[in-house]
């Protein structure tokens, strides 16, 4: 509705590299787990974790 | 203005071009409106009616107009509870017993009295057997739906299940409210409902929330406190110290630190008085740390870090009591560090801006472990909340 308060969030995984830093950013897919181990750095030979994740919200 | 009026010489133009004005000085205001002795009896009748009726009719009036809005206010409550149980029914269609529809209905009419407490003797013991004979109760009622499951789905059940029956139970005594006020026709009575119920739409609002969070497995905001913690916990051994709850310790700078929360990923809170008890009985404890959320007030701002002392915890007050007692008897003084936050905030999907305090929120407790403490101390360091989605 063009008058609605209502507020829509969506929900975000961000992935960061222990060795190397990198962070990267994606929709969250259900199973996400906060720590746990997701896939190989893209940048160097480590393995990413999910350091968050949270909601944005769009007014 | 006119401006057509004259255009035959320079004079006459200017004074045309006066604006109309209507002079207000010259009105007779009793005559207007019929209060001069030869008014009229209609201008007259056209006055006292409506007093006569706000007199005698005025709260009738205000009953209707403010059941117009608590109206309002039932129905987003009615659909708060069909959409939570109904969430929860899709949920487990497939993976539950074919009569599970009717034992959850049963449930959702289930209540908790609590124990007399005109003597108080003893009562804390009494609230916290009634509160976990319930949950007992409530986490055996959703195994029996299942011929199956597993503890992180159960704690989701269960959990979707206490949030279904929240929402029933408020509007169940919304409705009541106002019925009641209705059939007695009386407005003092609905003004106090009128009072309550936006607080009420808020809470309703936030549980509403927080269904989808706990079905995906998300974490909350009033997770944070166990996401500062689970994550130190990461790369140490750890061990169970009471019911769905963890301890592990680890080293800072010299001191001991034992690190202690609720069991994730699962949707718990854990039993945190019971594992305090437990710790302190077989450790030396120099200081304790409670990380939480907590409720924002108006004006401040969400994700707001603030230090205190005492016991920061949440619930009906039996853990935080165990805490207090335990760390009174020991004479251990108690840190806590909170995040501010809103009720919605607490327990739907955590926000960007609470998840991206969680660094700070380690750093605060590193520096009060260091300024509180000496080298070869313990700490004991809690992270309080819900841990859905939360491992360690």
């Amino acid at each position: 509705m063009i008058f609605s308060k209502e507020k829509i969030t969506t929900a975000y995984t961000l992935e960061k590299c222990p060795k190397c830093s990198m962070e990267k950013k994606r929709r969250f897919r259900e199973g996400d787990v906060l720590f746990f181990k997701t896939v190989k750095c893209e940048s160097c030979d480590g393995i990413m974790a999910v350091e968050k994740i949270f909601g944005e919200t769009i007014i | 203005m006119s401006i057509f009026r004259h255009f035959l010489t320079n004079d006459l133009i200017l004074e045309s071009s006066k604006p109309d004005t209507v002079d207000f000085t010259n009105l007779d205001f009793d005559q207007l409106m019929g209060f001069g002795d030869d008014s009229n009896p209609l201008m007259m009748l056209i006055w006292i009616i409506p007093i006569i009726i706000f007199v005698f009719y005025g709260q009738r009036i205000q009953l209707q107009i403010t059941s117009g809005e608590i109206k309002k206010g039932i129905k987003k409550l009615a659909a708060y509870k069909t959409d939570a149980r109904s969430e929860l029914l899709n949920h487990i269609k497939g993976t539950a017993k074919p009569d599970s529809a009717e034992k959850i209905d049963r449930f959702l009419e289930y209540f908790t009295i609590m124990p007399v407490d005109m003597d108080p003797n003893g009562v804390m013991d009494k609230i916290r057997h009634v509160i976990r004979s319930r949950e007992d109760y409530s986490r055996e009622h959703v195994r029996s739906l299942f011929s199956d499951i597993n503890q992180t789905e159960l704690a989701k059940v269960q959990t979707m299940l206490e949030i279904a029956t929240s929402l029933h139970m408020l509007y169940k005594i919304i409705n009541h409210l106002f019925l009641t006020a209705k059939k007695q026709n009386n407005y003092p009575l609905i003004l106090p409902l009128q009072m309550i119920l936006p607080f009420v739409m808020e809470e309703a609002e936030a549980l509403r929330g927080a269904v989808s969070a706990f079905r995906k497995g998300q974490p909350v905001g009033d997770g944070i406190g166990p996401m500062v913690v689970g994550k130190m916990m990461l790369d140490v051994k750890k061990e169970p110290v009471s019911f769905q709850t963890v301890a592990g310790t680890s080293e800072f700078d010299g001191r001991r630190l034992f690190l202690l929360k609720a069991e994730g990923p699962s949707s718990t809170v854990g039993r945190l008085g019971d594992a305090v008890h437990s710790i302190i009985e077989k450790n030396n404890i120099d200081m304790i740390i409670m990380i939480d959320a907590a409720l924002k007030m108006e004006g401040e701002d969400s994700a707001m870090i603030a230090r205190g002392f005492g016991a920061a915890i949440g619930g009906i007050g039996t853990e935080r009591y165990q805490i207090e007692e335990a760390a009174t008897k020991n004479n251990i003084p108690i840190f806590s560090i909170v995040i501010k936050q809103t009720i919605k905030e607490a327990v739907t999907l955590m926000s960007k801006d609470i998840a991206f305090q969680a660094d700070n929120v380690r750093m605060d407790m590193l520096d009060i472990i260091g300024s509180n403490t000496k080298t070869g101390q313990s700490v004991l360091v809690i992270g309080v909340g819900n841990t859905v989605g939360i491992p360690q």
